[in-house]
């Protein structure tokens, strides 16, 4: 598929199309996520500095990376 | 259910894994299985092998399709107007080489179980049933293939669109013969 065909594809009208990119972003924003909480931790940065950073409650940031990082 | 399993269909499962993990899937369906069981020397590959079916492509090609599935999807990416290439080249400056790969396996790698999807958990029992009709104590890994293949689902459609005679490789599966 040319870029075009997808941009239209992403734009337009088949929510299979536009779901698969949802679920894309969405994976590589927990990618990323999951890079920067550790590199931050690795720095100094206290579970509730990379909370307030994300924008969610420390419980939830601890929670999510605490046991994987 | 599993005690009666011999080894290579024991293996066949545990394998699924493995080949998720590689894949970075979500879930094990049942093509995660049918790799695992082309892989593995038994019942299930003598089948396929006898059946005309070429194991080594079948299993590229299966790989390739599961890979395809990955969450984090370049074509997708690019239709909301997002250069995976470029966000990788800029993570890795950052991360290192392989940075989104590596955040892959933290996301996933350290998870000791990855879930079978319904479709795959039914296959299992499925094999059992074909192992109780064909009157055997034991689930093998050809009963694997049969439960596999009985209904429509993505190993037998990935099996029939490698040029495979799906009916065939049952009826081997079955212990039929090749001549048949």
């Amino acid at each position: 598929m040319s870029q075009q065909a997808l941009v239209a594809a992403a734009a337009g009208d088949d929510p299979a199309d536009g779901l698969r990119a949802v679920r894309a972003l969405r994976e590589l924003a927990d990618r990323l996520e999951a890079l920067q909480v550790e590199r931050a931790r690795r720095l100094g940065w206290s579970w509730q500095d990379i909370a307030g950073a994300l924008g969610v409650s420390r419980q939830a940031v601890h929670k999510k990376h605490n046991r994987r990082i | 259910m599993f005690e009666t399993f011999t080894k290579d269909a024991r293996s066949a499962v545990v394998d699924a894994q493995l080949v998720a993990r590689a894949a970075h899937s979500d879930q094990i369906d049942t093509r995660h299985l049918l790799v695992a069981l082309a892989e593995c020397d038994g019942p299930a590959r003598t089948a396929m092998t006898d059946g005309g079916v070429d194991v080594a492509e079948l299993v590229a090609r299966t790989r390739t399709n599961i890979e395809a599935g990955d969450a984090l999807d370049p074509a997708a990416l690019a239709a909301v107007g997002i250069d995976l290439d470029e966000v990788t080249r800029r993570t890795e400056e950052t991360f290192g080489a392989g940075a989104l790969t590596r955040a892959g396996r933290i996301l996933r790698g350290r998870r000791k179980h990855i879930p079978f999807t319904a479709d795959a958990k039914k296959s299992l029992e499925l094999a059992l049933r074909e192992a109780i009709r064909l009157g055997s104590k034991e689930i093998h890994g050809g009963h694997l293939l049969l439960g596999l293949t009985r209904a429509e689902s993505p190993a037998r459609r990935i099996l029939s669109d490698a040029g495979a005679d799906v009916e065939r490789v049952r009826h081997l599966a079955e212990g039929g013969s090749a001549a048949a």
